[in-house]
C-alpha cells in the first residue's frame, strides 16, 4: 500500500501559546480557621490558642511543605506555563535551574518534572544524573508524593536499574518511618555518597523530614530514641534540638504543642440556617 | 472527618442541563428525500446526478435506500448549518443504520456515497462551494472510521487513513483563511476529540506490539513516524486552544465578565469554543496517558468543577473530566479529593439513568461508571471516608467482598492490583519501539504494569495501617507495651508503625483555588499523639 503521502501535515503549533495564568506549586502554609458559619459545610473544628513557643514558627520544620513559586525564576515560569516545555532545546535551561536547586537548597517539583516529560519524549537526551538528582531531591520533600510522581515519567527499564532501585530503598524505608534502617542503609555503601554528592544538604533536608514526622506524633520522646531516628549524636543533635525549639531534660525531649500532636476530642456540629429550610417547609404546605 | 455535604445546587443544575437537552426528533429515515426545489436552486444539476446515480448504484456497492436517504439529509442538514436537525440525525440515525444494515461490516466506503450528493464535479454556483463538498467527505469519513475502530479492527490502513482524515479536518478548521462557517452540534464535537485521543491510543498500543507484525507492517510503522506522533496531537489540541482563547475566555468568565469580549474572531464562533474547551479535557487526558498527573491537573485551572460549566453539556464529557482529574489525584495521593471527585459524578449518573438509557453512550458511560466505583474502593481502603448513602450501598453491593480484603494486609495487595488494572485508563508511551532491535523493546511494552508496580509499593508502605487503626478505634488511652501485646508486635515495631500512621493521615486537600492547590489537614476521623514518658497513646476521635 502506498506509503502516506508528505503533504498531510497536522496544522503547525503556534509559538507563545501561553495559558495566561499562573500555575505554581503553590501550597497554603498556615491554616485557616473556619470562623464563618457555612451554611452548606459543617463547622471546622477551631483550635483554642495555645501559648505559642517563641521558636516554633519559624524555625520548626514547616508542617506543609515549603512553597517554591516564590523563588521560580520568570524564565522558568512561563518556560512551564507555554508549549516551549516541549521544546527539546530548552532542556538545558531547566537542567541548569536544577543544579542552582541542588546548590542552593532550593526545590521546585514542577520545572523538574518538566525535565522528566522531556527525556521522556526524547530519550536521547537523558542524563543518568539528572534523572538522580530529580529523584534525591524528591526525597527530601516526603511526606509528598513527589518520588511516584518522578517515578510514572520513568521507563520501566530505567527504574529497574541499579541506582534508581537504590533511591527506591531509601525512599521505602523513610516512608515506612524505620529510620533507623534508613541511616545504616545510608552508611552501608559508597553508591548512596554517590548519588546524592551532588545535592547539597541531602542528610540535613532528610532529618527535617524526619523531625516533621517526630514533631507531628510525639509530645514527649525518650532522648535515646530521638538520637536512633535523626542520627545525630553530642553537640549536633543539641544545636539540632535547640533551633527547633524543643528541650531535653532527663532523657526526654519535650515538643511543643501544635495542631497535629494535640489529640483533641472534637464535635463538629453542622449548623443550618433556617432559610435553607424554607423550601422544604413550603414543599409540605404544599401537600 | 467531615464530608463536605453534597452541593445539591450544582448538582441540580447540571441534571438540569440534561433533562432539557434530550431531542425528541422525528425519525428522518423513512421520509424519502425529495428535492422538491424550493430550497436547492440547483434543481436541474440534482436531477441530472441522480441519474447518474443510478448508474454508479449498479455499478457500485448496493446501497440500501434508508442508508441513501440518510446521506441526502445529513449532506443538507450541513449545507444549511442546522445545527438541532444535525444532532438528531447524528445521534439517532446514524446508530439506528449501524445496527440494522452495518453491525458487522463497515459503512459504503466514500467513494460510493460521494456520488450520492450533488456538486461532485463543482458544477455548482459559488454560492455552494465545493469545499463543502469536501468537508462533508471527511466528517463522513470520520464517522466512518469510527464505525470501523468500535466494530471492527481497524487494519494498519485504516489507522493511517484515519489519521490522514483527521489532519485534512483539523487544517480546515485551523488553517483556512479566517473562521470557518461550518457549525456542529456540541457531542460531534465532543466525538470528535475523543475519538482522536482515542485512535492515538489505540495506535500507541498497536505499535508497541510487535511480535504478531508482519515485515510489511513493521517497515511501515518504521518509516513513517510521524503518524500519529505524540507532538502532532498534543499540536491539534494547543492550537485549538490558542486559536479560540478559549483560556483567556475561561479566565474573563472566572471574574465575572463577558466571554465575548476575550473570544477574538475565531473563539466567538461556537464550533472553534468548543473544540477549543474540549480540547482542554483532552489535553488533561492525554497528560493522564502519559503518566503526568500533576500537568494534567494544571489543565484544568481555568474550569471550575463545581459550577454550571461548559462540559456539563455533553455527558461524555462531563464523566471523562471527573473521571480523569479524580485518577490525577488518586495518584498524587490525595485520596480525599479523589473520593469526592468520585462520588460527585457517580451520583451524577446515578440520577439522570433514567436519561440516558436511550442513548447509545449508555455503554460506555455505565463502563466509566464501573471502573470509577472501582478506584473509588481503593480510595476509600487507603482514606476511609463517609460516603453519600447511596453511594455506599452501591460500593458496598458490587465491591465489598474486595473491600474487606483490602484491609487483610499483605494479602489484600492482590486485589488492589486487580481493581487498578481493571480501572486504570489505557497509559502509552510516547515513542515508538527500537525497530532496530526488536528484543529491546519488549521490556518496555506494557506501561500499565509499570503503574501499577509504582502504585502498589506505594500501598505497601501502609498496608499495616488498617488493622492498627481499627484497634486503636477502641480505647482514648493506651499503654504502648499493652498494645504492641494485643497486636503481636515489638514495641519498636509499634512505634514505627504509628508514626506511619501518623504520616499517611494527613493529605493535601483541595479547598479552594485551583485543583493543584490545597491545604495539608487531616483526613481521618481517628487521631492520636504519643507521650513517651508514660509510654502511653492518646487518641481522640471526631464525632457528629
Amino acid at each position: 500500500m502506498r506509503a502516506a503521502k508528505e503533504g498531510r501535515a497536522v496544522p503547525n503549533m503556534y509559538c507563545d501559546v501561553t495559558t495566561g495564568v499562573r500555575g505554581g506549586w503553590r501550597r497554603a502554609t498556615h491554616h485557616k480557621s473556619h470562623a464563618s458559619h457555612d451554611p452548606t459545610h459543617p463547622t471546622h473544628p477551631t483550635h483554642p490558642t495555645h501559648p505559642t513557643h517563641p521558636s516554633m514558627s519559624s524555625t520548626m520544620p514547616s508542617i506543609s511543605p515549603s512553597a517554591p513559586a516564590k523563588t521560580r525564576p520568570e524564565v522558568i515560569q512561563s518556560l512551564i506555563d507555554g508549549v516551549d516545555r516541549y521544546n527539546p532545546d530548552n532542556v538545558s535551561i531547566l537542567e541548569e535551574y536544577l543544579t542552582a536547586q541542588c546548590q542552593n537548597e532550593d526545590y521546585d517539583l514542577m520545572a523538574n518534572l518538566a525535565i522528566l516529560k522531556l527525556y521522556q519524549f526524547n530519550p536521547h537526551l537523558t542524563t543518568d544524573q539528572v534523572i538522580f538528582n530529580i529523584l534525591v531531591k524528591s526525597l527530601t520533600a516526603i511526606p509528598e508524593p513527589d518520588f511516584n510522581l518522578c517515578l510514572y515519567l520513568l521507563t520501566e527499564q530505567m527504574v529497574a536499574d541499579e541506582p534508581i532501585q537504590k533511591l527506591t530503598l531509601l525512599q521505602q524505608l523513610l516512608e515506612e518511618a524505620r529510620y533507623k534502617n534508613f541511616w545504616e542503609t545510608y552508611d552501608s555503601d559508597e553508591l548512596y555518597k554517590e548519588l546524592t554528592s551532588e545535592v547539597r544538604g541531602f542528610t540535613s533536608a532528610i532529618r527535617k523530614v524526619i523531625a516533621n514526622v517526630v514533631n507531628m506524633t510525639y509530645q514527649t520522646i525518650s532522648s535515646d530514641l530521638l538520637r536512633s531516628y535523626l542520627h545525630l549524636e553530642g553537640d549536633a543533635y543539641k544545636s539540632l534540638l535547640a533551633s527547633y525549639g524543643w528541650s531535653d531534660a532527663d532523657g526526654v525531649v519535650t515538643i511543643p504543642i501544635n495542631k497535629h500532636n494535640e489529640a483533641k476530642t472534637v464535635v463538629i456540629r453542622e449548623n443550618i440556617k433556617f432559610e435553607q429550610l424554607t423550601k422544604v417547609i413550603g414543599y409540605s404546605n404544599e401537600l | 472527618m467531615y464530608q463536605d455535604t453534597f452541593e445539591e445546587e450544582d448538582l441540580a443544575a447540571e441534571i438540569e442541563l440534561v433533562t432539557s437537552d434530550s431531542y425528541h426528533a422525528e425519525d428522518p429515515l423513512d421520509e424519502e428525500y425529495v428535492d422538491d426545489g424550493t430550497s436547492h436552486p440547483l434543481t436541474s444539476i440534482q436531477q441530472q446526478v441522480l441519474l447518474q446515480q443510478q448508474q454508479y448504484a449498479t455499478a457500485g456497492a448496493q446501497i440500501p435506500d434508508g442508508v441513501k436517504n440518510f446521506i441526502g439529509h445529513f449532506h443538507r442538514h450541513i449545507l444549511d448549518n442546522n445545527v438541532y436537525e444535525l444532532h438528531s440525525v447524528y445521534e439517532n440515525s446514524f446508530n439506528k443504520l449501524t445496527e440494522k444494515y452495518f453491525p458487522k461490516s463497515t459503512w459504503p466506503e466514500p467513494e460510493y456515497i460521494a456520488p450520492l450528493v450533488s456538486d461532485g464535479g463543482c458544477l455548482s454556483s459559488p454560492s455552494f462551494p465545493c469545499l463543502f463538498y469536501q468537508v462533508f467527505l471527511t466528517l463522513y469519513r470520520e464517522l466512518y472510521y469510527r464505525h470501523i475502530y468500535s466494530r471492527l479492527t481497524p487494519t494498519i490502513e485504516h489507522r493511517f487513513h484515519s489519521y490522514e482524515n483527521y489532519c485534512d479536518l483539523f487544517n480546515y478548521i485551523l488553517n483556512s483563511e479566517g473562521p470557518v462557517t461550518l457549525e456542529l452540534p456540541n457531542q460531534w464535537l465532543w466525538d470528535i476529540i475523543d475519538e482522536f485521543i482515542y485512535q492515538f491510543q489505540s495506535f500507541c498500543n498497536y505499535r508497541n506490539r510487535l511480535k504478531n507484525k508482519s515485515d510489511e507492517e513493521i517497515a511501515l510503522l518504521r518509516d513513517n513516524p510521524q503518524i500519529w506522533s505524540c507532538y502532532s496531537v498534543l499540536n491539534v489540541l494547543y492550537s485549538l486552544i490558542q486559536k479560540s482563547r478559549i483560556t483567556e475566555q475561561l479566565l474573563v468568565s472566572k471574574h465575572g465578565g463577558d466571554m465575548q469580549e476575550a473570544a477574538g474572531e475565531y473563539g466567538s464562533r461556537p464550533l472553534y469554543k468548543m473544540l477549543g474547551y474540549f480540547s482542554i479535557v483532552g489535553l488533561l487526558r492525554v497528560h493522564c496517558l502519559l503518566g503526568d498527573y500533576t500537568l494534567a491537573l494544571k489543565m484544568m485551572d481555568n474550569i471550575e468543577l463545581n459550577k454550571k460549566a461548559l462540559f456539563a453539556r455533553v455527558t461524555a464529557c462531563h464523566v471523562t473530566t471527573f473521571y480523569y482529574v479524580g485518577f490525577a489525584y488518586m495518584m498524587m495521593r490525595r485520596y480525599a479529593d479523589a473520593i469526592k471527585a468520585f462520588s460527585h459524578i457517580l451520583v451524577f449518573i446515578q440520577r439522570t439513568k433514567q436519561y440516558h438509557t436511550r442513548s447509545y453512550q449508555y455503554d460506555q458511560i455505565a463502563k466509566k461508571g464501573d471502573q470509577m466505583y472501582a478506584l473509588l474502593a481503593v480510595c476509600i481502603a487507603l482514606c476511609p471516608t463517609r460516603l453519600d448513602e447511596t453511594i455506599h450501598t452501591h460500593l458496598r453491593e458490587k465491591y465489598g467482598e474486595q473491600l474487606s480484603k483490602m484491609q487483610k494486609g499483605e494479602e489484600g495487595i492482590p486485589t488492589f492490583e486487580d481493581l487498578f488494572l481493571y480501572a486504570c485508563p489505557k497509559f502509552i508511551l510516547p515513542n515508538g519501539p527500537n525497530f532496530e532491535d526488536p528484543n529491546a523493546a519488549n521490556l518496555n511494552s506494557e506501561p500499565h504494569i509499570h503503574h501499577s508496580k509504582i502504585f502498589l509499593n506505594d500501598v505497601r508502605h501502609q498496608i499495616t495501617i488498617p488493622t492498627l487503626r481499627s484497634f486503636l478505634k477502641l480505647y482514648t488511652t493506651m499503654g504502648i507495651d499493652k498494645l504492641a501485646a494485643f497486636l503481636e508486635l515489638e514495641p519498636e515495631e509499634l512505634r514505627t508503625q504509628l508514626l506511619v500512621l501518623k504520616q499517611k493521615s494527613r493529605q493535601t486537600r483541595w479547598s479552594s483555588g485551583t485543583l493543584l492547590e490545597g491545604e495539608y489537614v487531616p483526613t481521618s476521623d481517628l487521631d492520636f499523639c504519643l507521650k513517651q514518658v508514660r509510654q502511653m497513646v492518646f487518641l481522640s476521635q471526631q464525632y457528629y
